[in-house]
């Protein structure tokens, strides 16, 4: 087992080391000083303040400085305010997003698929099938503003219940629903269609295998087959799915946090692109790509947990 | 073209595939959606629209579609406008020149001389101020019929444009005005140029480098295999939306700042992948095949074989890969142009809803409505057309 968790490891580290190349190589397209400080900037100025971040030094030693996951340096925008202190700060707002929705999310497509599975083919399964495409044909910035408006404005302005916040965000599991309930669920209602979809045809494909006609020619009841014998094997692709949508959260809580001012990780890194603030760029980056990676590596793993049919060596 | 790839275009449009397709109802009515939606965008760029109607001026704020109603408020505000608007002509240094000069969309002044207009002018305030004095416009019954005057008078001032200009009078009004007073109708429609175009080209081109990395990776393994799966490896495993973000920022301030090329750049980075990865699987399958293997005992070239034999059967899944990919690119131009990152400088879904945020928050849904109606069902007949895709072409697909 922990060779296997050891060759993902090895496996992954070109891997990073190329999306650490790329993005440096991305990020210095424009002089990230000049662009910061802007036309008007001295040539001391300039001078200066690549000479905080060690940007005037050759591109190699940049890169093992980066590498060397060194987020003690400032930001530029915020003065006198480091990364790893905005890091520290966003990771709870981020949190407090993504892992309820991420649950939530699961939990209720693949309550759906299995319901559609079971009546595949009648008019139950057609219309949730149909009502998933049309919801996928929305775009995510309109459930956001029209979630916000009758979420959090009208609910509060004309029924006169205070239920969510239009924006902002505390920390605290008590101040949890009142800012946080409705982005999750806005990004659950999101995230449903695709998921759904998916979920249900991998029990349909699953259904059709022979170890479930022989349950049922053993006279084992249809729930029974569908809940404990389909469900455990179609547990391998449903895992799979769940950690590939993590990347799709990352970005869903981007929006979110940026459309109701939660101060997440997303946001940090949208507002530090919207400033040119480029050690925060940066680092940012750098760990979403990591968080990424390892999510990678987490998935394989779980795979071969799942699934003893997963060779490990 | 030679007589060879002729007959195999043929044989493919007589596939069991695309037999299948034509059979399926939805698919070809989703097929016919989207040829609706090319002619728009075609029209659109043979210039069917012209500039003034996408980024002038065509009215005032927020006007309702010709099925709704509206406020009290709004329309006094409307009506106002009007006034102001003919007043300042009629007011200025050069009247009649003003006046006979005249436009908002395609109303052009009543005739006249400047001081019958301002009359005219003068008895529309009059019922203006006797509808404003009212305090509750909405629910005063006294108000209705002032209402009425007040918009006879403020209409005595205007001349519509009648007949064919008329028609396109009506067409410009018939889903509203923006914040800005621009007709929705006629951005959305100049939207879905931009839509279908951004579409086109990241799919087109993803699908291209996708296609052929792929069968370049699964075709001839070793070192080239290695390298495209780092390659793919890596880019897939920076978020999407900070890779978009990281591209689209590193154009910022260049020459090509405002134009389609830096969301075209971002786009096809990240999108080339995922036909990349079916491609590579497939052509892997396909050089096992004895008609490969028959190929190549006749003594076709490897290039060869891989261009003319291999990469034509994976056709379908280019196909495939093609319509979710546009979907994509739709779909995330909304959220680049939300975010400030995408188009820049005409009007797009993305650019509009981000704009109707406010508009909502004032109860007016028109512009959101229009941008969303537009996209749902382009985007909807895609989904619908790569599910028949898949179905028709690749039934073992989960």
């Amino acid at each position: 087992m922990w060779t296997y968790v050891a060759r993902k490891l090895l496996y992954n580290i070109p891997v990073y080391l190329g999306i650490i190349l790329f993005l440096m190589l991305a990020l210095r397209v424009n002089d990230p000083a000049y662009a910061f400080l802007g036309k008007n900037a001295t040539a001391t100025d300039l001078a200066d303040i690549k000479a905080k971040l060690g940007l005037d030094q050759p591109f190699f030693y940049q890169y093992l400085e980066v590498l060397s996951f060194n987020f003690d340096v400032e930001s530029w925008a915020n003065e006198g305010l480091k990364v790893s202190e905005m890091l520290k700060r966003s990771i709870v707002p981020s949190l407090s997003i993504t892992l309820p929705a991420l649950t939530l999310t699961s939990i209720i497509s693949i309550t759906i698929a299995i319901i559609s599975a079971y009546f595949r083919g009648r008019p139950v399964d057609r219309t949730l099938m149909v009502v998933a495409v049309v919801g996928m044909s929305v775009s995510f910035l309109v459930y956001i503003v029209f979630g916000q408006y009758w979420g959090a404005y009208l609910l509060t302005r004309d029924v006169g219940i205070d239920a969510f916040a239009i924006g902002g965000f505390e920390p605290g599991l008590k101040n949890w629903p009142y800012y946080c309930l409705l982005p999750v669920l806005i990004s659950v209602i999101v995230s449903m269609g695709y998921d759904t979809r998916f979920y249900r045809s991998v029990m349909v494909e699953e259904s059709g295998r022979d170890y479930i006609t022989t349950a049922v020619a053993k006279g084992a009841n249809k729930r029974k087959v569908m809940f404990v014998h389909m469900l455990k094997n179609a547990m391998i692709p449903i895992i799979t799915r769940i950690m590939t949508t993590l990347p799709f959260l990352i970005m869903g809580s981007l929006l979110l946090e940026v459309y109701f001012n939660i101060p997440g990780m997303g946001r940090v890194l949208f507002k530090a692109i919207q400033e040119q603030d480029f050690p925060v760029i940066q680092s940012f980056v750098t760990i979403f790509a990591a968080l990424f990676i390892l999510s990678n590596i987490l998935t394989d793993v779980l795979y071969a947990l799942v699934d003893p049919r997963v060779r490990l060596s | 073209m030679s007589e060879q790839q002729v007959s195999g275009i043929q044989k493919f449009m007589q596939g069991r595939g695309i037999r299948k397709l034509r059979r399926d109802r939805m698919a070809v009515v989703a097929l016919w959606v989207i040829g609706g939606y090319l002619l728009i965008a075609l029209s659109v760029a043979f210039g069917i629209l012209s500039k003034e109607d996408v980024f002038d001026r065509v009215g005032p704020d927020n006007v309702v579609g010709f099925w709704g109603s509206q406020d009290g408020e709004r329309r006094l505000d409307q009506a106002q406008f009007r006034i102001e608007r003919i007043e300042r002509a009629a007011k200025g240094s050069n009247p009649e020149a003003a006046l006979a000069n005249f436009r908002i969309g395609g109303v052009s002044a009543a005739p006249g001389t400047p001081d019958e207009v301002l009359a005219r002018v003068a008895s529309a305030w009059e019922s203006f101020d006797a509808v404003a004095a009212h305090e509750e416009l909405d629910d005063s019954p006294a108000v209705p019929p002032l209402f009425s005057e007040l918009e006879q008078r403020v209409d005595r001032l205007f001349e519509s444009p009648t007949g064919f200009e008329g028609f396109i009078q009506t067409m410009r009004m018939s889903l509203g005005t923006d914040r800005q007073g621009r007709s929705i109708l006629f951005r959305a429609l100049y939207s879905t140029k931009v839509a279908v175009q951004i579409g086109m080209v990241a799919a087109l081109i993803s699908v291209l480098i996708g296609t052929l990395l792929g069968a370049a990776a699964g075709y001839f393994g070793g070192w080239v295999d290695h390298l495209v799966v780092w390659l793919y490896s890596t880019f897939s495993s920076i978020p999407w939306i900070v890779l978009l973000m990281v591209l689209a920022s590193m154009f910022r301030g260049g020459s090509m700042d405002g134009t389609l090329i830096p969301v075209y750049a971002a786009f096809c980075m990240s999108f080339w992948i995922s036909p990349c990865r079916v491609v590579r699987g497939e052509v892997m399958k396909l050089k096992e095949l004895e008609y490969v293997q028959a190929a190549s005992a006749i003594g076709f070239g490897r290039t060869r074989i891989l261009i003319k034999h291999v990469i034509p059967n994976t056709a379908h899944l280019m196909f495939i890969n093609f319509s979710l990919l546009f979907i994509g690119a739709i779909k995330a131009e909304v959220i680049l142009s939300f975010l400030g990152l995408g188009v820049k400088n005409e009007p797009s879904w993305g650019v509009m809803i981000n704009q109707a945020k406010a508009e909502v928050l004032n109860g007016f849904f028109w512009q959101i409505g229009a941008a969303t109606a537009f996209m749902v069902v382009l985007v909807l007949a895609f989904n619908v057309l790569s599910d028949a895709l898949q179905d028709a072409f690749d039934p073992k697909h989960v």
